[in-house]
């Protein structure tokens, strides 16, 4: 048929833009990855930041202090009672602090779960260090089984000089734990919802 | 328009016997490398995907004509429930606004206005014999047929609470993971993948096309807008369609194999959904509507008996629109709990494109001032667009607002807005290019009278069904909804009857079809006369099965 | 190596006070006590039956808590019929969108209708009849430039009030504010009171006469006095103080809800495993209505939002109708508290070992 007159250069134009599909492609997928990564380095969405020990020992206490909330979910299917072991805390800024966090398993399986977590406002995330927590492992309780789970984190005192940060008198620690594994190969049938 | 064909003489050649030669039938439409019958096709597929569309929106509506739930119960058995309770009734109207979005953006306006409008008038208007990669083409358009087929699929497979997809068009996780068990979400998922590698491949296709096969002398500042929007749209296609297709691969696997990309639980984000699918989903309203851009510049050049004023503006206020589009996806996610930074970015962002949008407006009224304006079926249609796409805008404009927002965000107002742009502007823009070409592809002449009768009453039922939408969000009704609080039951009656209205003006377009092909007069080659200018006018109509055996010689252009 | 460490914490570290945090979860009920109180063979319906004898004490001892649903004003708080604008606002944000919401409608209706001017002009003046020869304009700089930059001026002068609107939603509350978490489930809203003893209250939508059940159990809208609009009606309010800053926490446990109150400006998502946070400020006492605005499967329809907004004396009344109420962090009065809990809950056998944990509980 007529019309392919430069049949090569066609082709060129093709592949370079199927190449720009693919390339936009690859980046779909690699948004996971990256919007993982901007969220722990901006504080993103509320994620918090992880300090270890060396870091946080650098820290000075500010002396100027800041009011922590604890709050603590469950997903639907989740068979576990899931409670802060303190409502509200006043903390020093840059000082570390420990939080309880009480879980009791209430189902006669074996549970493993993970929990999921943010910090409200969104702009203290970045400023909101924990050196130790739960959410960095997954959790068993057995049937019945009950555990208490500390939160070892302190504030940057980087979050007094930002203007984002200004109105932030209260900081709000939020998890929610889900189901990872439950041993008996059973599912779960433990809605929340009655009607 | 930009260009004219003053010196070119196609017809000896393109009368001749070789111009002729079609294959047999069944070589010819379903092995068709030919761009007028993919064209054809893809216009006749679409009329029949707008007809599921159309009728789903007409079971919504009868539904919505009254508070409490009067008829779905009907349509549930219709999907294939026996004795549907009360969660697998309600699941059928979720179905049914899945259905109708995804039928409406991906089956309906997409293949009409880039595959129909966009096969048929690109390689003639830049004087080419046919696409770059015919065979490509053929592959294009039976992957979105099977994409299709895969979407009906869902419908009458479980999905969670009864039969079908019923997570919306946007397939939020994790409604559309966790909570939408069996595989109606998987068939529907499989049919944005077909759909959208069809799309990927027509975009590759077109821009090939029209970067590599112009005629000596159609420089890329001499093309038609027609083909200029197509242009745009491609690139827009080619560079979010593949986002989507990453991000609905992560849905299926999030569904199937156990991974959590969207899934908290396994640390993974739904908002990150959110942001994958708008990252598509706003370039996409681009995807729809630039086309029709094109169509009308064309369309009101003609009948102003003018070259478009601004031509280069207008070309590329198209390309600002196109590479705004990217970045201010997340103007979609305001309620989402974005940060304060993020919103107001997001809102400033996308007051931008009010602007280039503004430059369009504001050039197609100047290309009319000063012309010797004839009010042909077409350029009704164009006038009626230029109109409703400005209210549609500047609803636009007002839900930029981050703030603003938070009272409207998922209520009807936010229906109404895209409908205005969507059904009363890119459907609008079809109806024009379909009365503009519609002579030029059948060799027939419409009735100009059923087309002005058909113009107006789609433009009053239109208007009936989508206006009252604005005052159903204002006062909160949200989107969604298959049942309402009883203070909404006016203005929802009205839309009913709009679309009853609307509807009545499609037959009269089936009659007006029916009757161009049956009594219509043929037309000559350049029907509308003087004011149209581009090369689809030098040829006969239908126009020759391989035209430009010969390639044309672009002249001077009028507005150089 | 730190799970492990921290798991040997864990396990050590259980004690005694972790009991009296303990909370009940009952099918949907879920009941928060300071003390442990096991409330056996509870089901569903004498739990949602549990008000009545709370009241019939109240009459006893007022001090101990007292409610009667405030009736909603007709029109207020919710839609009207064949209204064309918005829901009259009760929130300072609410007033200030509202007055942009206006300047924006008329930026637009003046812009739509200047577009339909020019279509008119050019429909009379430039028809083929009154204009039988086109000119050959294509191009006037000036002009271009003009319609350029006016809706860039336009556009700055609606950013302006628009980004100040965003800065003043997201202004974070104040420490002392009352925090009250909200949480969206397939279909039905919980609200949780944490300053208050951390008691919840489930919120299901009253079923509507004539219609198929929505939620079982539950009365049809209409047979009590202070129901209002069927649709928004739910048979237990989140109810607030008004003329004060409410911390609202929003999440889900399934997935994507939309928590929305036009009338108070108010709407932000319920994501799965994580919270939102925005501040809620009514300033009159009354009932607003509210309905879930992201499509969450089935019911989406059906899981109204009621905000009842009470004066601070009415709504502490309210608190101490649930058990294991607090105010302040008090059991205020204790006994009365106390009484009013015990029909739902008898002290259970483990109640020995969890002396008060009200320190641990609220050390603030």
């Amino acid at each position: 048929m007529a019309g392919k007159g430069e049949p090569r250069s066609n082709r060129k134009v093709a592949l370079t833009a199927a190449s720009a599909a693919l390339a936009m492609l690859g980046l779909g997928f690699a948004s996971v990855p990256l919007y993982r990564i901007f969220c722990q380095v901006t504080g993103y969405g509320g994620t918090t930041q992880r300090a270890d020990e060396a870091k946080a020992a650098t820290v000075k206490d500010s002396g100027r202090t800041i009011s922590i909330r604890f709050d603590a979910n469950v997903e639907r299917n989740m068979p576990w009672q899931f409670k802060p072991l303190q409502r509200t805390d006043t903390v020093s800024i840059g000082a570390r602090d420990m939080a309880l966090f009480w879980a009791k398993n209430d189902s006669d399986k074996t549970v493993t779960g993970t929990a999921s977590f943010n910090v409200e406002p969104e702009q203290a995330a970045r400023y909101f260090n924990k050196i130790q927590c739960f959410c960095f492992t997954e959790q068993t309780l057995k049937p019945g089984e009950e555990v208490r789970m500390p939160v070892l984190y302190y504030v940057d005192p980087a979050i007094l000089t930002d203007p984002d940060n200004k109105d932030v008198q209260q900081i709000t620690l939020s998890y929610t734990f889900h189901v990872t594994r439950v041993e008996d190969a059973k599912a779960l049938d433990h809605p929340r919802t009655g009607s | 328009m930009a260009t004219t064909a003053d010196h070119f003489q196609a017809h000896p050649e393109d009368h001749g016997h070789h111009a002729e030669h079609k294959p047999a039938f069944f070589a010819r439409w379903f092995m068709s490398t030919n761009h007028k019958d993919i064209g054809t096709m893809y216009l006749i597929f679409a009329i029949f995907a707008g007809i599921i569309g159309g009728a789903f929106s007409g079971m919504m509506r009868v539904e919505l004509n009254e508070p409490g739930i009067q008829y779905l119960d009907t349509f549930a058995r219709w999907f294939g429930a026996v004795n549907p309770d009360f969660n697998t009734t309600l699941h059928t109207w979720n179905v049914l606004i899945t259905a109708h979005g995804l039928i409406m953006v991906f089956f309906m306006v997409m293949p009409a206005i880039i595959g129909g409008f966009g096969n048929w008038f690109v390689p003639i208007m830049i004087g080419a014999p046919d696409m770059a990669f015919p065979r490509m083409n053929n592959i294009s358009f039976w992957l979105t047929v099977a994409g299709f087929c895969s979407l009906l699929c869902s419908a009458f497979v479980p999905g969670g609470t009864g039969n079908g997809a019923g997570t919306g068009w946007t397939v939020y996780a994790p409604l559309s993971t966790s909570g939408s068990p069996g595989p109606a979400v998987d068939f529907g998922i499989f049919a944005l993948h077909l759909a959208g590698a069809g799309s990927i491949m027509g975009a590759i296709n077109f821009i090939t096309t029209i970067f590599n096969m112009r005629a000596p002398g159609m420089t890329i500042h001499k093309m038609p807008l027609f083909v200029w929007s197509v242009l745009v749209t491609a690139f827009l296609l080619l560079l979010s369609l593949p986002v989507l297709a990453a991000a609905i691969t992560m849905l299926l696997t999030d569904r199937n194999f156990g991974t959590t990309f969207f899934d908290a639980s396994g640390g993974g984000d739904p908002v990150l959904y959110q942001h994958l699918f708008w990252f598509f989903g706003h370039p996409e309203v681009y995807i729809m509507i630039l086309p029709g851009f094109g169509i009308i510049s064309q369309i009101i050049s003609t009948f102003s008996k003018k070259p478009v004023f601004g031509y280069l503006g207008m070309a590329y206020a198209m390309v600002a629109i196109g590479v705004v589009g990217f970045i201010v996806w997340a103007h979609h996610m305001y309620a989402t709990g974005l940060s304060v930074n993020t919103k107001m970015y997001f809102t400033a962002a996308t007051m931008v494109i009010a602007v280039p949008t503004g430059v369009k407006i504001f050039s197609w009224i100047a290309t009319m001032w000063g012309g010797s304006v004839e009010f042909k079926s077409p350029m009704v249609w164009a006038m009626g667009f230029i109109f409703l796409f400005t209210v549609g805008g500047v609803t636009g404009v007002y839900l930029a607002n981050g703030g603003i927002d938070d009272v409207v965000h998922d209520t009807y107002f936010v229906v109404a807005h895209f409908h205005y742009v969507l059904s009363l502007g890119a459907v609008t823009a079809l109806f024009a290019g379909f009365y503009y070409w519609f002579p030029k592809m059948s060799g027939r002449m419409h009735s100009e009278f059923l087309s002005h009768v058909h113009f107006w009453i789609f433009f009053v039922g239109v208007n009936m069904i989508f206006f009252p939408m604005h005052f159903l969000g204002l006062q909160g009704m949200p989107r969604r909804y298959p049942d309402y609080a009883e203070a909404y039951t006016h203005w929802n009656h009205i839309a009913t009857v709009g679309y009853m209205v609307m509807a009545f003006s499609l037959v009269i377009w089936f009659i007006n079809i029916i009757y161009a092909f049956t009594a219509g007069k043929k037309v000559g080659d350049n029907y509308w006369g003087e004011g149209a200018t581009t090369l689809e006018w030098t040829l006969s109509s239908p126009p020759p099965y391989h035209q430009f055996e010969t390639l044309p010689v672009i002249g001077e252009t009028v507005h150089h | 190596m730190t799970g492990v460490r921290l798991k040997s914490l864990i396990r050590h570290g259980r004690s005694k006070e972790v009991e009296a945090q303990k909370t009940m979860t009952l099918g949907k009920i879920s009941i928060g006590a300071g003390r442990v109180r096991r409330a056996l063979g509870l089901s569903l319906a004498s739990v949602l039956t549990f008000a009545a004898p709370v009241m019939a004490q109240d009459a006893a001892a007022p001090s101990a808590g007292s409610y009667t649903p405030m009736k909603p004003t007709p029109g207020i708080g919710m839609p009207v019929d064949g209204g064309i604008n918005l829901q009259q606002q009760f929130s300072p944000t609410g007033e200030y969108g509202e007055w942009l919401h206006h300047g924006l409608l008329w930026i637009c209706l003046i812009i739509s209708l200047f577009v339909l001017a020019l279509l008119a002009i050019v429909i009379v003046r430039f028809n083929r009849r009154a204009n039988p020869v086109p000119s050959k304009t294509s191009h006037n700089t000036v002009l271009e430039v003009v319609w350029t930059l006016a809706p860039v001026l336009i556009l700055i002068g609606i950013a302006v009030p628009s980004i100040d609107l965003i800065a003043k939603q997201y202004k974070p509350a104040p420490k002392t504010a009352l925090t009250v978490k909200v949480t969206g489930n397939q279909w039905f809203w919980t609200y949780g009171y944490p300053d208050n003893g951390d008691f919840e209250v489930i919120s299901n939508m009253l079923n509507i006469p004539g219609q198929p059940v929505v939620n079982n159990g539950v009365r049809e809208v209409g047979s009590k006095p202070w129901d209002g609009p069927s649709h928004l009606e739910v048979d237990n309010r989140m109810v607030v103080p008004v003329g004060e800053p409410i911390r609202l926490q929003i999440t889900a446990t399934d997935v994507i809800h939309s928590f929305a109150v036009p009338s108070l400006w108010f709407k932000l998502d319920a994501v799965p495993g994580r919270i939102n946070e925005k501040v809620l400020f009514i300033e009159k006492p009354g009932v607003y209505y509210g309905q879930c605005s992201e499509l969450c499967g089935a019911k989406h329809g059906y899981m109204p939002i009621a905000v009842e907004a009470l004066p601070r004396d009415k709504y502490n009344a309210w608190v101490l109708t649930h058990a294991g109420a607090e105010i302040d962090g008090q059991k205020k009065p204790a006994a009365a508290a106390e009484s009013a809990a015990a029909p739902a809950a008898a002290p259970a056998a483990d109640a020995s070992e969890a002396p008060a944990g009200e320190a641990t509980a609220e050390a603030e």
